[in-house]
């Protein structure tokens, strides 16, 4: 009899997490919106490119590099409350940062992706007061809403990370169902910081 | 999962030879190559590569989906696929307040005043959900 109840017990399926799955799924959407992005704003470069030489010249690209670098810290920030996350280790246990736990590790996230916006937005103000802004011309719309909607994208990350921190502020148990928001949230902000490094060479540096 | 990740790497395998090909023949076609239909062609073999890689990166030795299997049945499938929330109002709150907020695009600005508010309260509603009340852990 034990071999007729084996044959039909159903096999377990070890499926990827959904959640992970459906985020990915997600992302790949993203990855279409930001091509669609891409392709605009190379085809109105295609179509003026003696604006393109004359205008983007005013770009402050020491500062943008800054920024880029401090976007790229903030993924490496983000992994480390990823491994914090996977320990099931919700809070600090020294001051050491090799102590602390995913709160510490995305609050610092939370403040290097703010220095960011800010510094983009000190860069916009800027642009402005030399008259390149979102109506002046299509190298003025190509720029702002590439890098604009990027923007708003680390942004809806930072709003993200405060709602992952509350969460594990919540729960007297931090456990995986923590673990995984935490983990999809990182793949989000990850994916931003490797479409601003693309932002960045085409905009920045292939001027 | 093998199978699924095959299916990825044939979708980027065909839009790479479509890319080129698209590179190709709007140079000869129109002198130039084509910027909008390049990127977004070359951008899909990464949206197919990206969820390849992530399925790739999760595979254990475990992982042999009924789908990879040649006598796996439809019904092999069935068991729990993830937690869903039966009876949540939180996303059809979220969803009139996204609603609203396209509406005021037509009505008037004036309406993002009542539907951000309420945005943030169905965000907040929907994500701690399941961190408080009866359900906090």
């Amino acid at each position: 009899m034990t071999t007729t109840s084996e044959a039909i017990s159903p096999p377990v399926i070890n499926r990827p997490n959904s959640t992970s799955v459906g985020t990915i799924v997600w992302l790949g959407s993203e990855v279409m919106f930001f091509a669609g992005l891409f392709a605009m704003y190379f085809s109105l470069k295609a179509g003026a490119p003696d604006l393109w030489a004359n205008d983007a010249q005013i770009l402050n690209v020491p500062f943008a590099l800054i920024n880029t670098l401090i976007l790229v810290s903030s993924s490496f920030t983000a992994q480390f409350g990823v491994f914090a996350a996977e320990r099931l280790q919700p809070r600090r246990t020294g001051a050491s940062p090799a102590k602390w736990g995913m709160i510490e590790w995305f609050f610092l996230t939370y403040i290097l992706g703010g220095i960011f916006v800010a510094g983009q937005i000190w860069e916009y103000a800027m642009l402005v007061s030399e008259g390149i802004t979102l109506s002046s011309n299509s190298y003025g719309s190509a720029f702002y809403i590439t890098t604009g909607f990027h923007a708003m994208h680390v942004t809806g990350g930072l709003v993200a990370f405060l709602l992952i921190i509350g969460r594990a502020y919540a729960a007297k148990n931090f456990g995986h169902k923590e673990a995984t928001s935490a983990i999809v949230v990182s793949y989000y902000w990850h994916f931003v910081d490797v479409v601003w490094i693309g932002l960045f060479v085409v905009v920045y540096i292939l001027k | 999962m093998r199978s699924n990740i095959g299916l990825q790497m044939v979708m980027a395998a065909y839009l790479a030879v479509a890319t080129v090909g698209y590179v190709i023949v709007s140079y000869l076609v129109f002198g130039y190559v084509e910027p909008i239909g390049t990127i977004v062609i070359g951008f899909s073999v990464l949206l197919s590569l990206l969820i390849a890689f992530f399925l790739y990166s999760g595979l254990s030795k475990d992982s042999e989906l009924p789908e990879d299997r040649l006598d796996g049945e439809i019904a092999d499938d069935s068991g729990e696929v993830g937690f869903f929330s039966p009876w949540s109002w939180w996303p059809l709150a979220l969803g009139l307040a996204c609603a609203m907020l396209f509406l005021s695009l037509a009505v008037g600005w004036w309406v993002t005043f009542i539907a951000v508010p309420l945005a943030i309260v169905a965000v907040l509603g929907f994500v701690y959900e399941y961190s408080r009340g009866a359900h906090a852990h």
